[in-house]
């Protein structure tokens, strides 16, 4: 089509077929529309992929089973509503895990736990975050266990021992 | 006349266009079906990569203040849970005590249902824990909690 329109616009000798072969090689120029639509397409490619949320998944027992645990292979973590964590293994007195502020308390636990994993295979975590707690903390000490591929571990609520023991209430 | 071919050189981009337009349309009805907001919802940061399922989500949206809400992604199961005349909207407030009824009232209807469960950050534990032990009570027990990919 191209060089067909091009030859006979360039053929001026024919007076007869010059308006006819403007009708031939008529052509809208589509640059414009392909710009825009090029535009069109890359946003919404972007807001497509960008939309596209992350989870975390956990799985807990149904409430109906009960598993009994070995005291010694249950390492338990309270976490206060102002972020103190506290852990004990079994019914030893809980400690506090130190650190200067949250990352680093967040840091300190994974270390913990890793080591206390090591040291111990078949432990199991079981978490209890106070009530007035942020959901924040307990996103980030479980993602802190997600780090450090510990898939072993419950939640279970914050009771009122749990709190004497702690020394919060 | 090999000269002259040069200058009126043109690539049909008929094909090219026609794919764009498919790609185009594809995209815009894919973003439509993205899920909509019941609540203004800021995302806790986590480092788990795990992606949010495609369809068959039943969302639990707990906001700051401690206000739960329940959305489907699909318009047949909101229909079908709230009432014809809601089916457009993203979601309901629900009750803490109503949940686990609506819960099971859907897991009936389409038992495929994933749970997921979408906290404000700063939103109280008490009231996800409350959902949770809902979620666990209606034997649910693998569900999802939405986050943000931190860094």
């Amino acid at each position: 089509m191209a060089n067909v329109d091009v030859s006979q616009s360039k053929g001026k000798q024919k007076h007869g077929k010059k308006k006819k072969s403007k009708r031939i090689g008529f052509r809208i120029d589509m640059t414009p529309m392909v710009d825009v639509m090029m535009l069109l397409l890359t946003f919404f490619m972007f807001t497509t992929t960008m939309n596209k949320p992350q989870t975390m998944e956990i799985n807990l027992p149904p409430s109906n089973t009960k598993a009994d645990v070995a005291e010694s292979n249950l390492l338990t973590l309270r976490i206060t509503d102002d972020f103190r964590i506290f852990w004990n293994i079994g019914v030893e007195k809980p400690v506090t895990v130190d650190g200067a502020d949250k990352t680093a308390k967040l840091v300190a636990l994974g270390k913990l736990l890793k080591e206390r994993n090591s040291a111990n295979p078949k432990l199991i975590t079981l978490i209890k975050v106070d009530g007035k707690a942020k959901y924040i903390d307990m996103v980030d000490v479980m993602d802190e266990l997600n780090i450090n591929d510990i898939t072993r571990f419950s939640l279970a609520p914050m009771l009122d021992e749990d709190k004497k023991m702690i020394g919060t209430l | 006349m090999s000269k002259s071919k040069r200058v009126g050189f043109r690539i049909d981009m008929t094909p090219m266009v026609d794919v764009m337009m498919l790609l185009l349309t594809f995209f815009m009805l894919v973003t439509q079906f993205k899920p909509m907001d019941v609540a203004e919802v800021v995302l806790p940061s986590s480092h788990s990569a795990f992606k949010l399922p495609d369809s068959d989500v039943m969302t639990v949206t707990v906001d700051k203040e401690g206000s739960v809400y329940l959305g489907f992604d699909s318009q047949n199961m909101r229909g079908m849970i709230f009432g014809e005349e809601n089916k457009l909207r993203a979601g309901m407030q629900v009750q803490l005590t109503e949940l686990g009824q609506l819960l099971r009232e859907a897991r009936i209807r389409n038992p495929k249902l994933r749970t997921v469960i979408k906290g404000d950050k700063e939103s109280e534990y008490q009231v996800i824990q409350t959902v949770m032990e809902t979620l666990q009570k209606e034997n649910i027990t693998r569900f999802n909690l939405v986050t943000d990919l931190e860094r």
